[in-house]
């Protein structure tokens, strides 16, 4: 992971720097949701020294941080592949990356150090904005919009310069809206529902469309280079899926319309629309398995006597694309479903059960493909023809998924209880909470959350471990 | 206007179900195109073609029982219907494409 | 490519264009139905809380009436019900004095971050309780907070709490000392209140029944 030996692209090199960075922040967000899961257990526990609220904000910021690093870096990547071109800008591209970075330290010291401000603009300019996900400061928002300016100027220019792909042209198109969906989040206002109604706007359009479909772009790539899929017939399903992403997951952002003092009509749009969001989930799933199978049965057809037949040139990448196409499904399709109709929403809204959805989706959809797209990076570096799993590969990949389900399961027992005791029976409110706080069922489940959180971060040991130490191995043995 | 979906209460008792009967919808939903997928091309045996229509029914079902247990009104209970009906040509079209995509590019110049 | 007579369904030039088409209709449909709720969740005027005009977010004003959550047969859900003048901090406040406490309230809490903690409308964190009626809370309502404080009005009571939260735990899972002053606990309280006046079609179900059910009655009805 530390070479960049075998790159001949600047481009590339760079995209490897965007990976190095996410990886650290990958490590880092475990490390806080770690001590929030602990707090959850032992409340005193850095009580007034590192408080629940701080370690949560740096648990999910270091998560849209190191997802939008990650997917920075993979654009960089795939771009000489996609449009033939060296990037247009690269040293504009290494300045905007050194900037980037230093503004992110910036801001996780203050989260931790300076944590609150006193309630005045200047908080929300210097120390944070207290709106979760995007606590970013405004500062540091301003500085975000250059560099991605930067960012898009270089993926645009050279896709102009170069072929232009259907996967290219999807990407160019995309990232335009993801970011775009930023400035929706960047202003304040008193009015608390017109608040979250724009607030929504970033988080949802982001992760149920804008990102589902570079997600969906990215598979593409993936399949034609680890596969040799046909590119005719991936991009013709690009847009197929690019259709009905778009098409359930913009008006699917109604069902966080519900309660938040927006009109009734929301309840139809919402329901109607996110209750269509698993079905292209299903398609991509099914496509991955299929062109799988396929180029499998190419490569068995046309292999030499005696040649043991293998599509595929990267087994941990595609081992990861695979894991997502079906941790997609399972938990943005299925713990999505779960809680989108309004009739269920009322008992469910802001409850565990959003909490092991949220978990579960944002592993299942984007965690995985990311860290496919590091092994791609690592395989390139390195100069290895055909990147095979190691022990520690299986150890990583085994112990995250588990860990994670594991962290579900409780999640989703802590919620039912939650919907069962504080929302169904008792109507919610002070007492009503921690009734359902202090039972047994969900002591034991907040219990397990942590047992199955040290189990993912052993599973990130192990990831970390592998990506520094694959390349030089299988380089050396080839 | 009368809203067209109305908000029952529903009894602590009946989360469980709920739950329970929409995993089944997704499931057997996935369960239904994968088998029709994966035995049109010839990985499972044409024979499993009428074992995923039985999930077609069975998913279908669960739909019906899950408006049942969410108390939906009958223009939502004909929405949902109406949608169970369109799944069931979902993967035949995607089959389709997919065949047809591949006759026509197999031919294209190749890829890298 | 040859395409004699190749399927349009295969053709990625009209997927490529129905993609378009479709998201084109989706955006255009969002942004209409955006407008249609900004016109419905902007904040009301004054003017309408003193002739009884409905408005799903009222005026900063509400602070001064005394707010209920109660049943409405009629939509099947408890609704907010603004009623009778009632001072907040002892006094009556004008709409520009309204305006800027709410307007501090709402910065203030976002600068200590009350939402990586607690939910507001239902959005947020699962650590603490839900904010959106915190007003309304029967702990609140029925003295037992303001007893603790030794207060004599519940925003009083609420102000003291939030500004010396871990002096006041009545749970082990304690809500830390944010350094919240005079000042901003006010106007946190005047966010709240406000807060609870808001239409949420319901959220959160069955609130109204925990007072009944806290005085020894049942929450069955
Ligand atoms: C570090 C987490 C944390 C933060 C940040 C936090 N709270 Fe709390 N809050 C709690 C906990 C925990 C309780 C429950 C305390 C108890 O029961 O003893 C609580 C209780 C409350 C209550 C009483 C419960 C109710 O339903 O009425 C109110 C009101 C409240 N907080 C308001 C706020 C406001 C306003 C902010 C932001 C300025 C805030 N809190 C920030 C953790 C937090
Ligand atoms: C990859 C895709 C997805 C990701 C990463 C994701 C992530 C999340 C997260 C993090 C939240 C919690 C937000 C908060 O903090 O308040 C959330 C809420 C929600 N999601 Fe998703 N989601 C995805 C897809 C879906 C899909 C496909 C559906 C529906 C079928 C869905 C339905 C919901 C609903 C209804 C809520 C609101 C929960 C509540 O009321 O508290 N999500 N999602
Ligand atoms: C070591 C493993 C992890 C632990 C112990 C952990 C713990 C936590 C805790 C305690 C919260 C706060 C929940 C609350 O407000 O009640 C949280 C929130 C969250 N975490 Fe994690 N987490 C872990 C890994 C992950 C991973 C791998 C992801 C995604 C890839 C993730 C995504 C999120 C999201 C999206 C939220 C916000 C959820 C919401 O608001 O609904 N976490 N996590
Ligand atoms: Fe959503």
């Amino acid at each position: 992971m530390l070479t960049n030996a075998h790159l001949k692209y600047e481009s590339q090199k760079l995209g490897m720097n965007y990976f190095r960075v996410a990886i650290v922040l990958f490590g880092a967000q475990l490390l806080l949701g770690l001590v929030a899961a602990i707090q959850f257990m032992y409340p005193g526990f850095l009580f007034e020294v590192l408080d629940f609220s701080v370690a949560r904000m740096v648990h999910i910021n270091a998560l849209v941080v190191w997802m939008l690093y990650a997917m920075i870096g993979s654009v960089y990547y795939m771009i000489p592949d996609e449009t033939g071109e060296e990037v247009v800008g690269a040293g504009l591209g290494k300045l905007a990356f050194w900037v980037l970075t230093a503004a992110v330290t910036v801001v996780v010291l203050v989260y931790i150090f300076i944590q609150i401000g006193s309630g005045t603009e200047a908080t929300i300019w210097l120390i944070n904005e207290g709106r979760e996900y995007i606590e970013a400061p405004r500062w540091a928002d301003i500085g975000i919009v250059v560099v991605v300016l930067i960012f898009y100027w270089n993926v645009f220019a050279t896709f102009m310069k170069g072929k232009r792909t259907g996967i290219m042209t999807v990407m160019v198109a995309d990232l335009f809206a993801l970011a775009g969906l930023y400035l929706a989040g960047m202003f304040f206002t008193d009015n608390i529902s017109m608040d979250q109604y724009w607030w929504w706007w970033v988080i949802h359009l982001w992760v149920e469309a804008t990102w589902e479909v570079f997600v969906g772009a990215l598979a593409a790539y993936g399949l034609i280079k680890i596969l040799g899929a046909k590119r005719e017939i991936v991009e013709m399903w690009l847009w197929i899926e690019v259709l009905m992403l778009f098409g359930s997951g913009i008006l699917g952002l109604g069902h966080h319309y519900f309660w938040i003092g927006t009109p009734e009509y929301w309840w139809e749009i919402g329901a109607l629309f996110s209750a269509l969001e698993p079905v292209p989930l299903v398609a991509m799933f099914v496509h991955v398995l299929y062109d799988w199978g396929k180029e499998q049965g190419h490569m068995e057809a046309n292999a030499a006597e005696g040649e043991k037949a293998h599509a595929v040139n990267n087994t941990p990448a595609m081992a990861w694309i695979a894991t997502n196409a079906f941790g997609n499904f399972l938990g943005a399709g299925i713990w999505g479903f779960f809680h989108t109709l309004p009739q269920v929403n009322i008992y469910t809204h802001g409850t565990q059960f959003t909490a092991a959805h949220g978990h579960l989706a944002f592993f299942g959809a984007y965690a995985t493909i990311l860290i496919g797209m590091m092994y791609l990076g690592v395989q390139g570096a390195s100069g290895i023809k055909k990147m095979t799993m190691t022990f520690k590969t299986k150890m990583a990949l085994f112990l995250i998924i588990f860990g994670l389900l594991g962290m579900t399961v409780a999640l989703t027992i802590a919620g039912y209880e939650q919907v069962l005791v504080e929302r169904a029976d008792l109507g919610g409110g002070w007492d009503a909470y921690f009734t359902a706080q202090n039972l047994p069922w969900m002591v034991q489940a907040m219990g397990w959350r942590l047992a199955m959180g040290v189990v993912t971060f052993l599973g990130f040991v192990y990831l970390l471990w592998d990506l520094l130490t694959i390349g030089k191995a299988q380089a050396k043995e080839a | 206007m009368e809203p067209i979906i109305s908000m029952p209460v529903i009894a602590p008792n009946e989360f469980l179900g709920i739950f329970a009967v929409s995993t089944m919808v997704l499931v057997l939903g996935v369960g239904y195109a994968a088998l029709v997928t994966l035995s049109k091309m010839g990985y499972l045996s044409r024979k499993w073609i009428p074992v995923s229509y039985i999930f077609w029914i069975l998913q279908a079902y669960s739909l019906y029982d899950l408006s049942v247990r969410i108390h939906s009104s009958p223009f939502t209970f004909k929405v949902l219907m109406i949608a169970m009906l369109a799944y069931l040509f979902a993967p035949h079209v995607y089959f389709y494409l997919v065949e047809q995509a591949e006759k026509r590019y197999s031919q294209a110049e190749e890829h890298r | 490519m040859s395409k004699k007579n190749a399927s349009v369904w295969t053709s990625i030039r009209f997927w490529r264009r129905s993609a378009a088409w479709v998201t084109g209709t989706a955006t255009v449909l969002l942004i209409w139905l955006t407008f249609n709720t900004m016109g419905q969740i902007s904040m009301g005027s004054d003017a309408d809380l003193a002739n009884g005009v409905k408005k799903r977010i009222p005026a900063p004003t509400v602070i001064n009436y005394h707010i209920d959550y109660v049943m409405d047969q009629k939509r099947g859900h408890e609704v907010p019900v603004i009623g009778q003048k009632e001072p907040f901090f002892g006094k009556q406040w004008s709409a520009e004095e309204a305006a800027a406490l709410l307007h501090h309230g709402k910065l203030t809490s976002q600068a200590k971050n009350c939402m990586n903690c607690h939910t507001l409308l239902g959005n947020g964190a699962y650590y603490a309780p839900d904010l959106t009626k915190a007003w309304l809370d029967p702990r609140w309502e029925d003295g037992t907070m303001a007893a603790i404080t030794g207060k004599n009005s519940k925003e009083e009571a609420m102000a003291e709490f939030l500004m010396h939260p871990s002096q006041y735990p009545t749970h082990a899972r304690m809500m830390p000392n944010l350094n919240i002053t005079q000042d901003e606990a006010v106007a946190l309280v005047a966010f709240l209140k406000h807060m609870s006046s808001i239409d949420t079609n319901g959220f959160p179900r069955n609130f109204s029944q925990n007072a009944k059910r806290l005085e020894g009655g049942t929450n069955a009805h």
